[in-house]
């Protein structure tokens, strides 16, 4: 089917896509599509503006800065995967980027905009999460930060305002001794996840863990913090014990429903092993344990 | 409120100036503004690949993304595959590699898995067959033979270093593919049709897809690493731990 008829505009400033959000009736903001326009075909959704922002080269980006890994509204899920900054730095982004639907759509699909879909089965929202990030929004009041936590609110449901755009998310720099990592169970190679999760460990001097981040993918009705979990690691030594237990905690918290793929009480396993082996791996790259050889 | 836009793409080195409306699609400007109709439509829901072609050099879907966000851009269709500097003039090696492995079957996917053949070559003109897999692997392609076309782009990356070699080009990697004319297609049949079988996703009607590894070797227990190294996690302890 054809997408209805909408007006169309291509602002190649923030300010300019701003005052045209401001100005226009129910707009929609168009960045890699690859959600959207199948949603405009099938006539899902009905804008009667479309405001494409491919044009602000200003939020192309993908760079650390001010403390922050800080990725603008046009950096591509390829560009996540295919930067040298992040197969270093940030395991977790490293792990879900090649995960994230296939190359012809990580070559377009924007990882803000994921984020702004709000959809619970991405990837990118329970990074985000588990790295404690943030997202900027830029509105005709001008800019304001909204915390992973208090962005989701439903599916396809944010608190961003009406006429809000994201231009940003955001991440702090992780230390040395921080790891992270990412795991996603999924039919088939291409498959939104049938269960995710993301992981971040922060270790203290002494080899315990400081911070710990958890966020889970399509267990919920938004991606969700699996807040037990990191608290029963807080403070504690990494074992094998301690990220069962996470595991269970995890488990426990997530809600997910029983679908063809699969019943909420196997998802809530997978929840389980998922987010011990995303623990091990954090934990490894934070270079606090290493990889058991077996002989 | 049909606002016309006029748009300059160019096609297989052809520049086109069309008006398109906001709404109109790449892949029906190409099909229906253009008469390509090599670039086909499969799902209409972004999944399936057959509208697959290179924008920039970079293979998108063209059912997903507007024809006035590819003004100004270069588009590769595979009406221009013949006209590459690789074909010399005839078939490109990819779409004799088609030929010849019969990776064609009923042919509604092959343009679009040409098209990714040619970035997965671009990118790395010796793929191992995970790459392969993995590069294909927005591309459905409902023969569920995705064997066959394993094998072509296979076949198309040894013409390539072939040619290479022979215009005095470097061999891109020197692996077991120097070793004469022919690409080994005995062996290289075999070894797929093994992995072709292996191949399960273990979900009952399921397409099979061109998963490059079966995920579900996730589900499997939790994994042992700590297993021996509670109470000794002391940072200068660490290497201890890896004999």
């Amino acid at each position: 089917m054809k997408a209805a008829q909408f007006e169309h505009h291509e602002p190649t400033t923030v300010d300019k896509a701003v005052s045209l959000l401001e100005s226009l009736d129910s707009p929609t903001i168009l960045a890699g599509g690859q959600s959207l326009v199948p949603m405009l075909r099938f006539r899902l959704a009905r804008p009667d503006t479309v405001v494409d922002i491919n044009g602000i080269d200003s939020l192309d980006y993908l760079r650390e800065e001010d403390g922050y890994l800080k990725m603008g509204a046009l950096a591509r899920h390829a560009d996540i995967e295919e930067s040298d900054l992040i197969a270093e730095k940030y395991g977790s982004f490293a792990d879900a980027a090649p995960l994230v639907a296939d190359p012809q759509i990580r070559n377009r699909g924007t990882i803000v905009g994921s984020i702004a879909q709000a959809d619970p089965k991405g990837d990118w929202g329970s990074v985000l999460i588990a790295h404690d990030g943030e997202v900027v929004a830029r509105g005709p009041d001008g800019e304001r930060t909204i915390p992973a936590d208090e962005l989701f609110l439903l599916p396809y449901d944010t608190s961003l305002g009406e006429n809000e755009l994201i231009t940003e998310a955001r991440v702090p720099i992780p230390n040395e001794r921080e790891g992270s990592a990412y795991h996603k169970l999924k039919r088939k190679t291409g498959d939104y996840a049938m269960a995710g999760v993301g992981a971040r460990l922060r270790f203290d001097d002494e080899g315990r863990i400081e911070e710990a981040g958890i966020g889970m993918t399509a267990v919920d009705i938004t991606n969700a913090r699996a807040s037990d979990a990191e608290d029963r690691l807080e403070g504690e030594r990494p074992s094998a014990e301690l990220f069962e237990d996470a595991g269970e905690l995890a488990a426990e918290q997530s809600n997910p429903e029983s679908d063809e793929h699969g019943d909420a009480s196997y998802k809530e396993r997978m929840v389980d092993v998922l987010t011990q082996r995303a623990l091990g791996d954090a934990a490894e790259r934070a270079g606090v344990v290493k990889r058991r050889v077996t002989p | 409120m049909t606002d016309e836009r006029e748009i300059t793409l160019t096609v297989n080195g052809t520049e086109h100036t069309i008006e398109v409306e906001p709404r109109r699609l790449l892949v029906h400007a190409i099909r229906e503004d253009l008469d390509l109709t090599g670039t086909h439509i499969g799902c209409d829901t972004g999944n399936c690949g057959a509208c697959t072609v290179l924008r920039d050099g970079e293979p998108i879907k063209s059912c997903m993304m507007f024809a006035t966000q590819a003004d100004g851009s270069e588009i590769l269709t595979v009406e221009g595959m013949e006209d590459l500097p690789e074909a010399g003039g005839d078939l490109h090696p990819l779409q004799e590699g088609f030929r010849e492995e019969h990776g064609l079957q009923c042919g509604y996917c092959t343009p679009g898995m040409l098209m990714s053949g040619k970035a997965i070559l671009d990118e790395n003109p010796d793929p191992d067959e995970a790459e392969i897999r993995e590069g294909i692997s927005g591309n459905l392609c409902r023969c569920t033979g995705y064997q066959n076309i394993v094998s072509s782009i296979e076949y198309a990356a040894d013409k390539l270093d072939e040619k290479a070699a022979a215009d005095g080009g470097v061999v891109a990697e020197s692996g077991e593919s120097d070793t004469g004319a022919e690409p080994d297609t005995d062996a290289n049949t075999d070894a797929a049709r093994d992995s072709a079988a292996a191949f399960d996703c273990g979900v009952e009607n399921c397409c099979g897809g061109p998963a490059a590894d079966s995920t579900y070797e996730h589900i499997e227990g939790p994994d042992d690493r700590f297993d021996d190294l509670n109470g000794e996690l002391d940072r200068d302890t660490t290497e201890e731990t890896d004999e």
